[in-house]
């Protein structure tokens, strides 16, 4: 839903000078079929073994309980990421300024919630007005 | 179109009743809330970087195995970095 909502906005980040990325640990062939599939006109960059995610301090190891959940719904981490260890950045929205500093961070370790799309347009419209 | 949080809110209703199209067995409901409050309770989210720091610089593949700097993406305007889990 993340990247969706992401491509909603797309167009007016760019008309303001701006660009978005989604970092993901997930592996180049994985990342192609969902670009495809979602029909993203920005990139999915494989963050592989989450180098950049370990930078922005965000990764955290899957507990073993969970990872027993996941793996009885099918779901193999290790296969997507390359990631034995079973370990994910938490979901997190940055924008940083043309001189590389953070101006905003949402960061929630609750997966359901997520800052709206359109509080990150007017944090860029008001990067642009300044 | 619906914000984005009233659509998170719409699929966690659904998930956490067990109905279709996910039908989620209780027991596995119970576990994902207890391993959401352990991240929560964990600091995580006072330890990632904060407005103010300054981000790391990254040059990674993207989807059609191109490499993409941020440092060429900054030179251009302003980013928006999203750390995405995965589709799985």
């Amino acid at each position: 839903m993340e990247l969706e909502a992401l491509q909603q906005i797309h167009s007016d980040v760019r008309a303001l000078g701006a660009e978005i990325v989604v970092l993901t640990p997930e592996l180049e062939r994985y990342t192609r079929a969902l670009h495809k599939k979602l029909n993203l006109t920005f990139d999915i960059l494989t963050d592989l073994h989450l180098n950049v995610a370990s930078q922005f301090r965000l990764v955290f190891t899957l507990p073993d309980y969970l990872r027993d959940l996941y793996k009885s719904f099918g779901s193999t981490l290790d296969r997507f990421h390359d990631e034995p260890e079973y370990r994910l950045p938490v979901p997190a929205r940055y924008v940083v300024d043309k001189l590389g500093t953070i101006r905003s961070a949402d960061v929630n370790a609750d997966y359901t919630v997520r800052s709206e799309p359109s509080e990150t347009l007017k944090q860029l419209q008001r990067l642009a007005g300044s | 179109m619906a914000g984005l949080q009233q659509r998170l809110d719409e699929f966690k209703t659904t998930f956490d009743s067990g109905a279709p199209p996910y039908n989620a067995p209780h027991e596995a409901i119970e576990t994902m809330h207890r391993a959401t409050a352990e991240l929560k309770a964990s600091g995580i989210e006072d330890r990632s970087l904060k407005a103010g720091d300054p981000a790391p610089g990254f040059t990674l593949f993207n989807q059609d195995h191109v490499q993409v700097a941020s440092s060429d993406l900054l030179r251009q305007g302003p980013l928006v970095i999203s750390f995405f889990r995965g589709h799985w």
